[in-house]
């Protein structure tokens, strides 16, 4: 853990006036999430909302990526070199960044210049402003991973149009620069050339008020067009299969789609469903279903309970298995248990939702957050 | 002084407030009145809200969320953003006519997304009770939507089920599961409401031609109030009196088309509309004339009796009364559901004027002092606080009423059939009675029609009327029990029907001091309410046998014998639902959820003691504990006080489909929302 460098050189950190720029500055690792950076931007946030003289938050990336997502492969050396509760520590402190950042009293702008996946969404989707470039490239490849979409996903993909968000969190689908502003993950789109312009003029704005700086943003934004294999063209077919109560169904239903018609994209979204892990895919699909009649605090919560039951493997190893496949052995191979959707009971759902069974484990304790403006409570 | 200094500091807050305004697009509701969430200002839970969702709805959680969901994320349902939250409610200020047009659209699309899969070709008490969860959730966005819905499903697919045959349910229920035809149930006349057997329209059987000749023979005859035939019914069945070789063999229900496959209305059918009325507007409630309308001999619904082609009426129940009660058994299925439905209204209103009640703060008590929160005064408590633990309690008992439903068998007829009078009774009239108490609990604000609850009293309205009038089904609960009584007694045997079980034993006693802790006891609870029951039903039976011995029939002497009878309904509901609620406490392991279900139990019996006459009456209770009652429903709200947030979270109804002044009604009233 401890460096040459100080840890906290894995967040730069510029004042230009009344705003902040943090800089995420792990570029070889595109720069994943650790638990380091987690405390220091937690550390960073809660500081600039007591600061009166900080009006506005600017969060970027150094390097090709904005935040390739938490970084798993760590939690996952944690966990097998110690315990599952090690791995615990590090998702409490990232969802408590989320949810200070969607209940956050003060704009952020984060520049989404490159791959944001993961825990890459979860520190800038919950912010007001969300500026996507040509270089964006958005996914939520959990379920690929024996995981599920967490740091508040549940949240906000489920406030897409339509069930967009159960097609883009189950299959883990990538979008663009362009499709992440048509579905609303992002609220701007502007091309990189134009980004240091933008910085400045977003210091010089020297507000604090949405409205500014929309404007501001929206001065050097422009409307993409979105590439005709997108699969924001697909609403309706997407509406119609992923609007299904199960993931049998929501498959079901793809086939069935697929029978009709020889199409490409039906036939690989099928594929991708069935090469995710079982497991991941229902518990995803309803906690998806949960989030969207809950607040942000409510996901984060069950989240935590999700994850902590993912991690504690009573129920599936899955994680591991997809955390070896990916990212360790790098064979693309892997060997989920159960490797089944139907062997996936409602009862073994059920327990990734219910409380750890352990006297030291406590349910995620979000920090009291008082005037919640109300901007910041529903931002999509 | 002080007084006028705090109103001045105040004044110019909101002044200076308003001229931040112009410049600023965000009004930041300090130094004013601002807005603290409830999860926020209250204490943590001290229990397992999820876990007590799961107790609550019972069954199909999932499936729940599933259709919440759906109807979230479309349009048609209406979505609105205020105060930084979407609320999904219908649009009241539509007219009648939109007001049926996007009932029926909402239909087509909980119909193309696969909502109603199963609702009758499905079998056995899985698909049943999935059913009834999908019916629950639609009635927790819209009435007229339910309404619509179960008219179509559970009355005319229903009848189609209970009183048709294979030939029918071939030919129909597939077909209305999918909306090919649209059905509607044509029972209720201008002249013949509750008393279903004196209705005057007419069925002939024609030997000759082997059909049935239906016919409305006056003006009170013609069929009233029939949901969907105003606009979009295709299909009715018809109750009428069967007429076969002129022998009138009573009510029989019989399958008639009333319109074509484009909507125009078939010949010798006339059909008017109903009205706006004061709530339900989305349903298209109309009046029906059979002008000697010919259906084939096949359309009689012949699960209880037929009629062969050369014109015999064939039939294996002889006895009149038991063929008629054979043909009521279906409309229990309606009596289930608005019970149940019942208890969601009063626990959205709840929820509502509880969370606002959080969040509303008015007048100081201590000089300079910050104004109350109005959960904070105790007479408010009292107001909000026993409804809260009233519908915990009916909730069980319609958990119970939905369980004994679905098992129902011959042996289980009667009890049902009691049972569910007395829960849609009880549980409706205590549904429009929180939906007051709740409007007036929220003020101003309860007027506003996007905060559903003072809306919501003239939707639910109708509850106290249709599937059996309120006053009529609590009667007949009381007859009910009185043939028991006398059953038992004849035969001198023991009771064991209709929880008259306690009667068996020897008469509770109830302590003359009653001290908090008896107060609290099941035992003591169980013991009083076993008392007024028992003591009503014996005073019922000799009132009814003086005026019997007196000459009187049967009849005028229950007539009559009004007043007791009245009790006697009541003390029979309230126990069946205490007994419900202990039963539901009992099945609770976990000791946190348990302390506070007692705690409810014991409210919902105290406020029962307190409200209900007939405990001091007839000296249930003394002068001087029905004082240490009282006593004991204050203490026992400020107990609840603290839980409240957590009570009304535990009911698992989404943000949603709440309301703006349940959340934050200072963001949802801001003057950036009129700009915008």
């Amino acid at each position: 853990m401890a460096s040459s460098f100080g840890e906290t050189d894995q967040v730069l950190v510029e004042e230009k006036s009344s705003t902040r720029i943090f800089t995420l500055n792990r570029p070889k690792q595109l720069n994943a999430a650790s638990f380091t950076m987690v405390s220091r931007l937690l550390e960073l946030f809660l500081a600039c909302e007591e600061d009166p003289s900080v009006k506005l938050i600017i969060l970027k990336g150094k390097g090709r990526a904005f935040c390739a997502g938490g970084d798993v492969a760590a939690v996952v050396r944690d966990i097998t070199q110690g315990h599952w509760k090690l791995g615990a520590n590090f998702f409490r402190r990232e969802f408590i960044l989320n949810y200070v950042m969607a209940t956050f009293s003060k704009p952020q702008v984060s520049i989404l210049n490159g791959i944001v996946m993961g825990g890459g969404a979860g520190v800038s989707i919950h912010g007001r402003f969300r500026v996507a470039t040509e270089n964006s490239l958005f996914a939520m490849p959990e379920t690929a991973l024996g995981l599920f979409p967490d740091v508040g996903a549940s949240y906000f993909l489920s406030r897409l149009p339509g069930f967009f968000g159960e097609y883009v969190g189950l299959i883990g689908a990538r979008l663009d620069g362009a499709e992440m502003l048509a579905c609303g993950l992002a609220t701007h789109f502007v091309l990189s050339e134009k980004l240091s312009l933008l910085e400045d003029a977003l210091c010089k704005a020297d507000s604090s008020d949405p409205a500014v700086i929309s404007a501001t943003i929206s001065e050097f934004s422009l409307a993409p067009s979105l590439k005709e294999k997108s699969a924001c063209h697909r609403l309706n077919i997407i509406n119609k299969c992923f609007s299904r109560r199960t993931i049998e169904e929501i498959i079901l239903a793809l086939e069935r789609e697929a029978a009709d018609k020889e199409d490409e994209w039906i036939s690989s979204t099928i594929q991708s469903l069935k090469k995710a892990s079982p497991t991941s895919l229902k518990i995803s699909l309803r906690s998806i279903r949960e989030g969207r009649l809950q607040g942000v605090g409510k996901c984060l919560v069950r989240e935590y309970r999700m994850v902590c039951n993912v991690m504690q493997g009573e129920t599936s190893k899955d994680f591991f298995e997809g955390c070896r496949a990916i990212l360790v052995d790098k064979d693309k191979n892997p060997k989920w248990e159960p490797s089944k959707l139907e062997q996936v009971t409602e009862d073994m759902v059920d327990r990734y939702f219910s409380k750890i069974n352990d006297k030291d484990w406590e349910d995620l304790n979000l920090p009291r957050r008082l005037n919640i403006p109300p901007h910041a409570i529903a931002k999509l | 002084m002080e007084k006028v200094n705090f109103r001045t500091q105040v004044l110019t807050g909101h002044l200076q407030n308003h001229r931040h305004a112009t410049t600023a697009a965000t009004i930041y509701p300090s130094p004013c009145v601002s807005y603290v969430p409830p999860e926020i200002s209250e204490q943590p839970f001290s229990f397992d809200v999820s876990t007590m969702r799961k107790l609550m709805d019972g069954h199909n959680l999932g499936d729940r969320d599933w259709l919440f969901n759906l109807m979230v994320q479309s349009k048609l349902f209406n979505p609105r953003l205020r105060g930084g939250k979407v609320f999904v409610v219908p649009d009241y200020n539509h007219s009648m006519e939109q007001q049926r047009e996007i009932t029926m659209k909402r239909i087509e699309y909980l119909l193309d997304h696969g909502a109603f899969e199963g609702w009758l070709t499905g079998k056995g008490p899985e698909a049943e009770m999935k059913k009834f969860a999908l019916l629950e959730v639609i009635e927790i966005f819209d009435h007229s939507l339910a309404i619509k819905i179960g008219v179509h499903f559970f009355l005319w697919g229903g009848a189609i089920q209970f009183f048709g045959t294979k030939r029918h349910h071939d030919k129909w229920l597939r077909a209305t599961e999918n909306y090919l035809i649209k059905g509607c149930f044509a029972m209720t006349e201008l002249g013949h409401g509750s008393n279903v057997r004196g209705i005057e329209t007419t069925a002939t059987y024609e030997a000759n031609t082997g059909e049935f000749v239906i016919n409305t023979p006056c003006e009170s005859a013609q069929k009233y109030w029939i949901g969907g035939a105003a606009n979009h019914a295709t299909h009715t069945v018809v109750f009428s009196q069967l007429n076969v070789d002129g022998n009138n063999q009573g009510v029989h229900a019989f399958i008639t088309q009333i319109r074509d496959e484009n909507g125009n209305i078939c010949p010798n059918i006339r059909i008017a509309d109903c009205g706006h009325k004061i709530g339900l507007n989305g349903v298209d409630n109309g009046r029906i004339w059979f002008d000697n309308v010919r259906i084939p001999r096949e359309n009689l619904l012949n699960s209880v009796a037929d009629v062969s082609t050369d014109g015999k009426y064939l039939s294996a129940i002889k006895d009149p009364d038991q063929r008629f009660a054979a043909f009521l058994a279906p409309l229990t299925s309606g009596r289930v559901t608005i019970a149940v439905s019942a208890v969601y209204s009063a626990k959205i209103s709840l929820a509502i004027a509880i969370r606002y009640s959080l969040t509303r703060r008015a007048f100081s008590i201590t000089a300079n002092g910050p104004e109350l929160l109005l959960l904070d005064y105790p007479s408010h408590q009292r107001r909000l606080l026993p409804l809260l633990a009233k519908t915990y309690a009916m909730s069980f008992a319609s958990n119970y009423l939905k369980l004994l439903y679905i098992k129902r068998s011959p042996q289980l007829i009667k009890t049902i059939h009691v049972v569910s009078s007395a829960f849609k009774a009880t549980l409706t009239w205590h549904n429009m009675r929180t939906l007051q108490e709740c409007r007036e609990a929220c003020g101003g604000q309860g007027l506003k029609t996007e905060n559903r609850i003072g809306q919501m009293k003239g939707e639910y309205d109708v509850q106290s009327t249709f599937e059996g009038d309120n006053n009529v089904l609590m009667q007949q609960v009381s007859k009910a029990l009185l043939a028991e009584y006398v059953a038992a007694k004849k035969r001198n045997k023991p009771f064991k029907e209709l929880g008259l079980e306690h009667m068996n034993r020897s008469c509770p006693v109830i302590p003359a001091q009653l001290a908090s802790s008896t107060l609290r006891s099941t035992q003591f609870q169980n013991d009083i309410f076993c008392l007024r029951e028992r003591d009503l039903l014996n005073r019922f039976a000799a009132e009814v046998s003086q005026y019997q011995a007196h000459g009187e029939s049967k009849e005028s002497a229950f007539v009559v014998s009004y007043q007791v009878a009245e009790d006697l309904g009541k003390a029979f509901s309230d126990q069946a639902i205490l007994q419900s609620a202990i039963e539901a406490e009992n099945n609770v392991k976990d000791a946190s959820l348990k302390n506070i279900l007692a705690l409810l139990r014991s409210m919902y019996v105290l406020v029962t003691l307190e409200e209900d006459a007939a405990f001091l009456r007839y000296g249930y209770l003394s002068t001087d504990n029905a004082a240490a009652v009282r006593k004991e429903v204050a203490k026992l709200c400020s107990e609840i006080r603290p839980q409240a947030l957590a009570l009304v979270s535990s009911f698992g109804i989404p943000d949603a489909f709440l309301s703006p002044i349940a959340f934050d009604w200072v963001a949802a009233n801001s003057w950036s929302t009129v700009q915008n």
